[in-house]
């Protein structure tokens, strides 16, 4: 288990004139965890969200920071906001500067970065969150989901070890929203910590490491998302909805089917559920093949030549750079969002897929696969493309 | 929104990429020599000539700059038409006694004068829509900052041009929302319905000015704006291009001094 880096202790909070928001609070987040903070308008998520960079101060209880006490000083704060990036549910709130690069530029200025540091800084920034080329545009002729990316950038650029987001998608489609949401995975898996609150449970559920259910001011439950969101009962009484899987997961309980394991996260998850009820239905004795291709070290004319040969095949795109990549090259994709669950689900059904993805991701398709063939005993094959044909190291995505 | 369009033009004319200095100096100066002229062929000189560099080379569409221009001109026609009138002069070619102790008339100075102000604000807006249209404030605040104009100045200009587009994007949304409830069907409901604008207007910035500051402490505000420092290389040819219309403004404000109309 890792350290823990953000506590709270019995913390209460009143608005000057107004009720309660929090009544004692107490809880602990972990380095490099996915919390969501649930609950329904008005429960006191952003209030207790302010809470975490200092905006607030709690009235009674205690805050920590890496086992530290918050203290409330100038000097302090500033450290702490340093480490605890913010970024608020409207963008146009969060978006001071007339110029994209400005405003990213924003946080390493203040923080007394040399002029080559914030240009290094804003640039590594951008390129994240994939808006390069947008540095002199001005704010106001972007789009919802464009705004949101530059106010991620700019907490970004500050290089902090948590990242709160208030709402992330709110106000961004479909699309936009999966985007936002693979990014913020992303940037965990490059070791941030992440905390999120938001209302909508079916995007908290497949994503949250550990999901906090909130309720006026208090507390309701918190515990990994298949517990947390388990009990019907407390899923109602916080004003929020079963998200689908359990739901249907529960109502073949009740059916009498004998599903085992542990309780489905994703469809990748449910299916594994089922196959085990049907298992003659597993018709497929060839599982498809999964090739993964780096696009920071792919020139393109590897893969173009690789795809003219493989025609038809399913292809995802993880992350905002091999989304960039694909578009570059005219690519088909096939799936944005939770791209290597639907190519296992693709691969069990005996088809062959091609995930896009960047340096940083690569690992985790192998991590991904070889925890699906841990629990499902399921061997699905996946290689990279970058490797010639011809010495072509196929490595097997199961355990042995 | 008229504020926005002007920017959203600025930001993507053909001479975009052009040194802000360059189309600072060509559109000052023509102001500046249209100030200086005595006569009316200079600046309708400059007039032409910007407006063509506004059409052709900065590709800004006829019918948008037609537009821009419309309200100045019909201000300029009505105070010239003033102008003719009242100013005398000694070859009269029509006179009306109103009054024992007042006359309108018109003269050959009188059109003389007329044409010349006329002109001459004919030329400095098409020199100040010229700035308008090919250099967006973001650069503008670059040039600023280099000609040391103080910092409080420039950061609070930027804290302004940002929050300017969200208040006009909140203000429009009020008026639609009145709008769509009949808000301004008499003339007494528009009267109130424009107060409760202002008041939620008001209302709106002191939010924004609020969050602003909780947005700026959030990310460590410490007195510093950050500032897209690189402005554009002087490129030979547009640096010769504005030399050339400067000069051959400047010697046709010299040898047109003299000349009027009639």
């Amino acid at each position: 288990m890792s350290s823990i880096i953000l506590e709270a202790r019995d913390i209460r909070y009143r608005y000057p004139r107004g009720m309660e928001a929090i009544c004692g609070i107490s809880f602990h987040i972990r380095r490099k965890e996915k919390i969501a903070l649930v609950g329904p308008n008005g429960a006191g998520k952003s209030t207790l969200l302010t809470m975490f960079n200092g905006m607030i101060r709690p009235d009674t209880g205690l805050m920590l920071f890496d086992d530290q006490p918050i203290r409330y000083d100038t000097a302090s704060l500033r450290m702490l906001r340093k480490r605890v990036g913010f970024v608020l549910q409207n963008p146009d709130r969060q978006i001071i500067a007339p110029t994209v690069y400005q405003d990213v530029a924003f946080g390493p200025t203040n923080l007394g970065y040399s002029q080559s540091e914030v240009k290094e800084a804003v640039t590594q920034a951008l390129r994240h969150v994939g808006l390069e080329g947008f540095e002199r545009r001005p704010p106001h002729q972007l789009s919802g989901g464009e705004k949101k990316r530059v106010a991620i950038a700019g907490v970004l650029a500050m290089d902090s070890d948590v990242l709160v987001f208030d709402e992330p998608t709110s106000g961004l489609d479909p699309l936009g929203s999966e985007d936002i949401m693979e990014l913020l995975d992303e940037l965990n898996h490059e070791g941030k910590t992440i905390i999120i609150s938001t209302h909508d449970v079916e995007l908290a559920y497949p994503w949250a490491d550990r999901a906090i259910l909130m309720l006026n001011g208090k507390i309701l439950k918190e515990d990994i998302p298949e517990v947390a969101f388990g009990n019907p009962e407390s899923v109602r009484t916080a004003h929020l909805s079963l998200p689908i899987l359990l739901e249907l997961h529960m109502e073949l309980q009740k059916r009498g089917f004998l599903l085992t394991g542990k309780k489905p996260r994703t469809v990748l998850d449910m299916m594994h559920c089922i196959d085990t009820l049907f298992e003659h239905s597993r018709s497929h004795s060839r599982h498809g093949m999964i090739t993964v291709c780096n696009v920071d070290q792919d020139n393109g004319e590897n893969l173009s030549e690789w795809l003219s040969v493989h025609t038809g095949i399913c292809t995802g795109a993880m992350g905002t750079r091999a989304k960039q990549c694909a578009e570059k090259f005219c690519i088909n994709l096939d799936f944005t969002y939770g791209v290597i669950d639907k190519c296992i689900l693709k691969a069990l059904l005996g088809e062959d897929c091609l995930i896009l993805t960047t340096e940083s991701m690569v690992k985790r398709v192998y991590l991904r696969v070889d925890a699906y063939g841990l629990e499902s005993g399921v061997r699905i094959p996946v290689h990279q493309l970058t490797i010639a044909p011809g010495e072509a190291n196929e490595k097997n995505g199961s355990a042995p | 929104m008229f504020e926005e369009l002007l920017e959203d033009i600025a930001q993507k004319n053909g001479l975009r990429e052009v040194n802000a200095y360059l189309k600072l100096a060509a559109g000052l100066g023509a102001i500046l020599l249209c100030l200086l002229s005595t006569g009316y062929i200079a600046p309708l000189f400059i007039a032409i000539v910007l407006s063509c560099a506004i059409l052709i080379l900065a590709r800004v569409d006829a019918k948008i700059y037609a537009e821009l221009f419309i309200v100045p001109f019909w201000f300029a026609i009505m105070s010239v038409a003033g102008l003719i009138l009242i100013t005398g002069g000694q070859d009269i070619f029509w006179q009306w006694n109103i009054l024992p102790s007042f006359s309108l008339s018109i003269t050959r100075e009188s059109i003389n004068q007329g044409m010349f102000v006329f002109c001459r604000v004919i030329g400095g807006m098409s020199a100040m829509i010229f700035i308008a249209l090919t250099t967006p404030m973001t650069d503008i605040f670059i040039v600023f900052r280099q000609c040391r104009v103080p910092e409080v100045v420039i950061d609070l200009m930027m804290i302004i041009y940002r929050t300017i587009f969200i208040l006009i994007d909140q203000v429009i949304q009020i008026y639609h929302a009145q709008v769509m409830r009949l808000g301004y069907s008499t003339y007494r409901e528009s009267l109130h319905s424009f107060a409760t604008l202002c008041g939620a207007a008001f209302i709106a910035s002191w939010d924004a000015g609020e969050d602003l500051i909780r947005a700026m402490d959030a990310r460590c505000y410490d007195g510093k704006f950050a500032l897209l420092g690189e402005s554009r290389p002087v490129e030979r040819i547009p640096c010769l291009a504005v030399m050339i219309f400067l000069f051959l403004s400047t010697a046709v404000v010299i040898v047109s001094g003299t000349i009027t109309i009639i």
